[in-house]
């Protein structure tokens, strides 16, 4: 009696299998993407540069800039503060911009750079620490995801690396 | 018992898989048995229909068919694993040629630059997935550079691809490694390329040790890709990096990477694989096929030994190419944690003990309708996303054919 009822039990399984099957594509698929898209979930800061703290508006074109990233304990990316120019099409040939990366009404680095007219070639542009919470950098590509100038589709991408000692703080 | 090195190696196999050549069932009914196969084809590949390129008609026709007549020869010949086998092997093959067309076409290079990843443009592997799991569960962060939703310039994107896997994973368990990863199928060719089954001894000795390898990585990547944040096995272990796409060697860092994804390729997916007969990566390096198997607990079928039939010929543990057999567990009549089913060993078993089995049923009873029930679910998501891969591949292959 208890290997018929299993083996209905397995049955019944098997059928409810092959159901889930014919509903991978039309149904379970979406299910399941949008139980993950709604999780609350997050892509890292260091890869997604963190959450946007303000907007600059300059003439034809707008500076966004991120909240600094603080690594984790481990983490080997250092801190840094995400900087976007958009749209990189509106950019002049040759930027040079001072900015106020905290807030604080100090103006923080001046970064400079040239918007080459083929939008696949490699960047490169200079960073001007104005006070000591934030790290120079003189002709900076790719180098790492805490310093960099790129540009990612129709934006500029910059990435200022913050002082150890004051993201410490 | 027979000893391993009295098995003359793929000969034996090859006489036995010849005995299982004779029809195993007639025409029509084999013919019958693979409509609703037939109608699955057609309904998948009915949007590629709509579009508007001849080489996407040619592909999904040429996928349809492929699928179709694997299926049809499965059923007419009551083997599975050389069929199986046909298919998994195409995609392993194409699916790369697919995606590097794409990547050359869209971007010109094969590597990822670091301006793709900040804008959350890297497309979404499965293989990452127990990397991220404990960031996710404990800091609600992804630590993939990819997006959650999917972009215009990204469809790949993380929800779109764990919902797939998911969803094939409540099908298949285990055996998404044997009809569903485009990776395993390039191992899987370049072992059956070679005609020599070398190392076998070796092999034998160490695979108790071996099988645990794979574990071993997924704990190792698990807990240190949450403690430095970074997808560890992607970044640094992944062998198929070298035939998809890489972080672009921009310094000693990177370049160090790339050695790692050739060496690896070329020893575990190339070199290896055609050596032992074996798909080395996925049964002694793999760890989201070690995940994977985890799966294999709530799937309900599985490849269980008829005692009484069984001759302890070790014919079956020979044959399997992930190691997922042992003395003991043949012994027990059971498969290893690790067992992909990809019926190897049920068609290579002349005493007919090593049969397909439905979870809960009598072992041995019926296993041909055991064998159908999985090969419907497994075949229809082998064509819904491999198929939909080598349709991809064949509408590019056809693009970049001269004088197009």
């Amino acid at each position: 009696m208890r290997a018929r009822i299993l083996s209905i039990l397995a049955y019944t399984g098997a059928g409810f299998t092959l159901l889930i099957a014919a509903c991978v594509p039309f149904v379970l698929m979406g299910v399941f993407s949008n139980v993950v898209a709604h999780a609350g979930l997050h892509i890292d800061a260091s890869y997604s540069g963190g959450t946007i703290a303000r907007t600059i508006q300059r003439g034809g074109y707008r500076i966004v800039v991120y909240q600094p990233v603080r690594p984790r304990m481990l983490e080997r990316t250092g801190p840094f503060v995400q900087i976007v120019f958009e749209p990189a099409d509106a950019l002049p040939a040759r930027v040079s911009d001072e900015i106020d990366l905290d807030g604080d009404g100090r103006l923080d680095v001046r970064v400079s750079f040239s918007v080459p007219a083929d939008a696949n070639a490699k960047m490169h542009g200079d960073v001007t620490a104005l006070n000591g919470s934030y790290v120079s950098l003189s002709n900076v590509s790719d180098e790492s995801f805490s310093r960099m100038v790129v540009r990612a589709g129709n934006k500029i991408v910059v990435r200022v690396p913050v002082n150890k000692a004051v993201a410490g703080q | 018992m027979a000893s391993q090195s009295s098995i003359p190696g793929a000969s034996a196999l090859r006489a036995s898989t010849l005995r299982r050549s004779v029809a195993f069932r007639g025409v029509g009914r084999s013919i019958l048995l693979t409509l609703p196969i037939a109608l699955w084809a057609l309904l998948m590949f009915t949007p590629a229909f709509q579009k508007a390129g001849r080489d996407e008609h040619i592909g999904a026709l040429a996928v349809i068919v492929f699928m179709t007549g694997l299926f049809f020869l499965m059923m007419r010949t009551g083997e599975t694993y050389r069929w199986r086998r046909i298919f998994f092997v195409a995609l392993g093959f194409l699916f790369p040629f697919g995606f590097i067309a794409s990547l050359i076409a869209e971007r010109g290079t094969m590597s990822i630059p670091v301006s793709r990843m900040v804008s959350g443009d890297t497309p979404f592997c499965f293989m990452v997935t127990p990397s991220i799991i404990l960031p996710a569960a404990f800091a609600r962060t992804i630590i993939f550079p990819g997006s959650i939703l999917p972009t215009a310039s990204n469809p790949h994107s993380i929800a779109v691809m764990i919902g797939l896997w998911f969803a094939l994973t409540l099908v298949l368990g285990t055996a998404w490694c044997s009809y569903a990863c485009f990776f395993g199928g390039i191992e899987e060719g370049f072992a059956a390329f070679s005609k020599r089954r070398r190392l076998h001894r070796f092999v034998a000795k160490y695979s108790h040790i071996l099988r645990l390898i794979p574990w071993a990585i997924l704990v190792f990547v698990v807990l240190l890709s949450a403690a430095i944040f970074e997808p560890v096995y992607c970044m640094w272990l992944c062998p198929f990096k070298a035939v998809t796409e890489f972080p672009a060697v921009r310094n000693v860092e990177t370049a160090i990477q790339m050695g790692i994804f050739v060496a690896l390729f070329l020893g575990l997916v190339v070199v290896l694989p055609y050596l032992t007969k074996k798909r080395t990566q996925c049964g002694f390096f793999c760890p989201f096929g070690a995940f994977q198997s985890l799966f294999n607990k709530i799937n309900l079928f599985e490849i269980r030994f008829d005692r009484t039939k069984c001759v302890d010929c070790t014919l079956c543990q020979t044959s399997c190419p992930t190691v997922a057999l042992s003395k003991d567990s043949i012994h027990e009549g059971k498969t290893l944690l690790n067992c992909m089913k990809c019926g190897a060993c049920v068609d290579v078993c002349k005493k007919d003990a090593a049969v397909w089995h439905l979870k809960g049923t009598l072992v041995a009873v019926k296993p041909e309708r055991a064998r159908l029930l999985f090969l419907y679910g497994a075949w229809a998501m082998a064509t819904m996303f491999g198929g939909s891969i080598l349709a991809n591949s064949v509408a590019t292959m056809i693009h970049w054919l001269p004088g197009k």
